[in-house]
């Protein structure tokens, strides 16, 4: 049987499925369900306190999904993914920010933005469709390259946004915090946000752009040999990588109501980069592994860093504790497991691989 | 045109500096293929071995940017063995993860250890005096910058040339598999790749901190990526491209400090990635770079 028939056999007639697809859309499922339970267990049982933390590890876990999208499927490291945190969450600022607000924050804004006001959600959509503009432009760039030179490109994108953020001061406000803006968003909407970018990310790496993608990371030649269109897959991803980072500091800014642009700059792309490569960047459930167990470990290790007393003793302060830890964990986890914790297994795929070991343990005793 | 002459020298000055440490990164790479992003933090560590011997009361400055060298290249050679030897057959982009775990680690030290506020260490600030030199005021430490970097790469191609683990660096850039077949041992050759990059590092963290005078945890980013720059200006691995990458790059730092207002100085940067991203678009392969088709057998 030659090719063609298999692949004519497979795709059966009529209104069938793919059935990648309803695989897809289970582990997709799957993702959904538990983010979303954890997040509306922790609203309803914790303190304010630990749902604050919670907002921001699931706004985390949405720039970790977008950094995914594109460094996951295309195995390119991505360092620029904070600027376009910085560049939802700015737009979304001068956008919602009401007038009044303006008239003390931005007085002077170009092209009249002192006297335009819009909804949050408007704000929202805006910023959106801003950031993935400048994410196609600066993909357009970017598919050009490719290894070394394409991450140092992403890093240029940072330096260059928190280069314009600080220095345009009429428009951004520039080293000064950004405050003002309408809080609109709560931590419902922010899981809501999580479990949409989650479903996004599943779906794209099962689908066939995504398989295909990935097939070109694992082996360029191969995939353009078997008529694989690298160059535009990557900017596909790049793309929807960015709206979704975009979409992630749009909520931050209006969850949080004050930005300041040092806040999007290396630390955030390292400790982000970070909670991909722990979790392990090829997959999406690697990313929601990652951001939990960093936000846990690096939460506990605060406690310590501001001097505890243990059995009488006083510890002093030991500020960089977390930093340290956090480079200890990257170097052992990329020393005994370089594809991350989950390496590269999706939950379901995880979950199957148990029970069988759990089924052949038991036939063997 | 006396204006013209001393920036032509600063920017020969600062060239200088990012060639010695895009130098120390192509080593890494075309030895054994691994994107050193812990390569700034090697500044650090010869920053804060100076100020701890300093404060410890040694005050004799040569004494001082030995003993600063020496650690460096420990150091170098110890994160060797301890991070990247276990990552060393995994793909770049594994290597590239722990190098930048490793500057993390560091940052994280040299602010555990000592204080994350900047720390001044004046010993070596005599070098920042003005000379006049027929009517131009210049330091001595331009001088020494561009002539001890010169010595340097002098030395560093002598080494590559007439040593027989020079050679087997060489090789291993082409072909590692055959240099261990030919009898050399690996570890060997990656950690006298180490041990030289170090001591590049070392050289142009100590031009680096009498320039500023201070040291703080996070000095050693923005040099390490400018670096990098110059790399990929010059051709990734590409030892003499990284010498005229780190040379460009000088010079369109310099210009833009003169052309640009200081109102827009916090563009300064960015302006220098634009323009490394402009280039990059066009030649992707960086200046000295071959053009490699994807499947060559030499890439």
């Amino acid at each position: 049987m030659n090719t063609i028939s298999v692949a004519e056999s497979r795709r059966s007639p009529g209104i069938a499925f793919d059935p990648r697809l309803l695989g897809n859309a289970r582990g997709a499922l799957y993702l959904a369900v538990i983010a979303a339970a954890v997040g509306l267990l922790i609203m309803a049982f914790g303190s304010p306190f630990i749902i604050r933390l919670m907002a921001t590890a699931y706004i985390n876990l949405i720039v970790v999904v977008g950094l995914q999208i594109f460094m996951g499927n295309a195995n390119v490291v991505n360092i620029g993914h904070a600027g376009f945190m910085a560049l939802g969450a700015y737009f979304v600022a001068i956008f919602a920010t009401p007038v009044m607000m303006k008239a003390v924050v931005i007085p002077n804004a170009p092209f009249g933005m002192s006297h335009v006001e819009v909804g949050a959600l408007w704000a929202f959509f805006i910023s959106v469709a801003m950031t993935t503009v400048i994410g196609l432009i600066s993909g357009l760039v970017l598919v050009r390259l490719a290894g070394i030179a394409a991450t140092i490109l992403t890093i240029s994108i940072l330096v260059i946004v928190q280069g314009v953020l600080v220095t345009w001061t009429d428009l951004f406000r520039g080293a000064q915090a950004f405050f003002g803006i309408p809080k609109a968003v709560g931590p419902g909407l922010i899981i809501l946000a999580t479990v949409a970018a989650l479903v996004i990310a599943r779906m794209f790496k099962g689908s066939r752009a995504g398989v295909q993608l990935r097939a070109s990371a694992t082996d360029p030649l191969a995939a353009e040999a078997m008529g694989v269109d690298v160059k535009r897959l990557r900017l596909v991803a790049w793309v929807l990588g960015s709206a979704v980072v975009g979409c992630a500091g749009a909520l931050y800014a209006l969850y949080a109501g004050t930005i300041n642009a040092r806040a999007f700059y290396f630390h955030t792309a390292f400790l982000t980069l970070a909670m991909a490569i722990v979790g392990g960047m090829r997959s999406v459930t690697g990313a929601m592994v990652g951001v939990a167990l960093l936000t846990v470990l690096l939460e506990l290790i605060r406690v310590v860093e501001g001097g505890i007393t243990v059995f009488g003793i006083e510890f002093p302060d030991m500020l960089g504790l977390s930093g340290l830890m956090l480079g200890v964990i990257i170097v052992t986890v990329m020393c005994f497991r370089p594809d991350g914790f989950m390496g590269g297994h999706e939950i379901e795929e995880a979950v199957a691989a148990l029970r069988r070991r759990f089924a052949r343990g038991k036939g063997e005793t | 045109m006396d204006y013209l002459i001393e920036q032509a020298l600063n920017g020969f000055s600062i060239g200088a500096q990012y060639s010695l440490l895009a130098l120390g990164l192509a080593i890494v790479f075309s030895v054994m293929g691994l994107v050193n992003f812990a390569h700034g933090e090697f500044i650090g560590v010869a920053g804060y071995a100076m100020f701890a011997m300093a404060a410890m009361g040694m005050t004799n400055p040569w004494l001082l940017v030995l003993f600063a060298a020496v650690t460096v290249v420990i150091v170098a050679l110890v994160i060797e063995r301890i991070a990247f030897r276990s990552v060393r057959d995994a793909p770049p982009t594994t290597g590239l993860l722990t190098a930048f775990g490793v500057g993390i680690v560091l940052q994280n030290l040299f602010l555990l250890l000592v204080s994350p506020r900047p720390k001044a260490v004046p010993s070596l600030s005599a070098l920042n005096q003005t000379v006049d030199v027929w009517g131009h005021n210049f330091t001595i430490l331009q001088f020494l910058e561009v002539g001890v970097t010169a010595v340097a790469i002098g030395a560093l191609v002598w080494f590559l040339k007439a040593t027989r683990i020079g050679l087997a660096m060489r090789a291993a850039a082409l072909d590692f598999t055959t240099v261990r077949l030919m009898g050399m041992r690996a570890n060997r050759v990656i950690a006298f790749a180490f041990a030289i990059s170090g001591l590049l590092a070392s050289i142009a963290a100590i031009f680096f901190i009498a320039r500023r005078g201070a040291i703080d945890p996070f000095m050693g980013l923005l040099p390490v990526l400018k670096a990098f720059v110059a790399c990929v200006l010059g051709g990734f691995g590409s030892l003499p491209g990284a010498v005229i990458g780190g040379l460009l790059l000088g010079f369109v730092e310099v210009m833009l400090i003169v052309l640009l207002p200081d109102k827009l100085a916090g563009l300064r940067d960015a302006s220098v990635f634009l323009i490394v991203g402009a280039i990059l678009v066009f030649r992707p392969q960086g200046i000295l770079g071959k053009r490699v088709e994807l499947g060559d057998k030499t890439a």
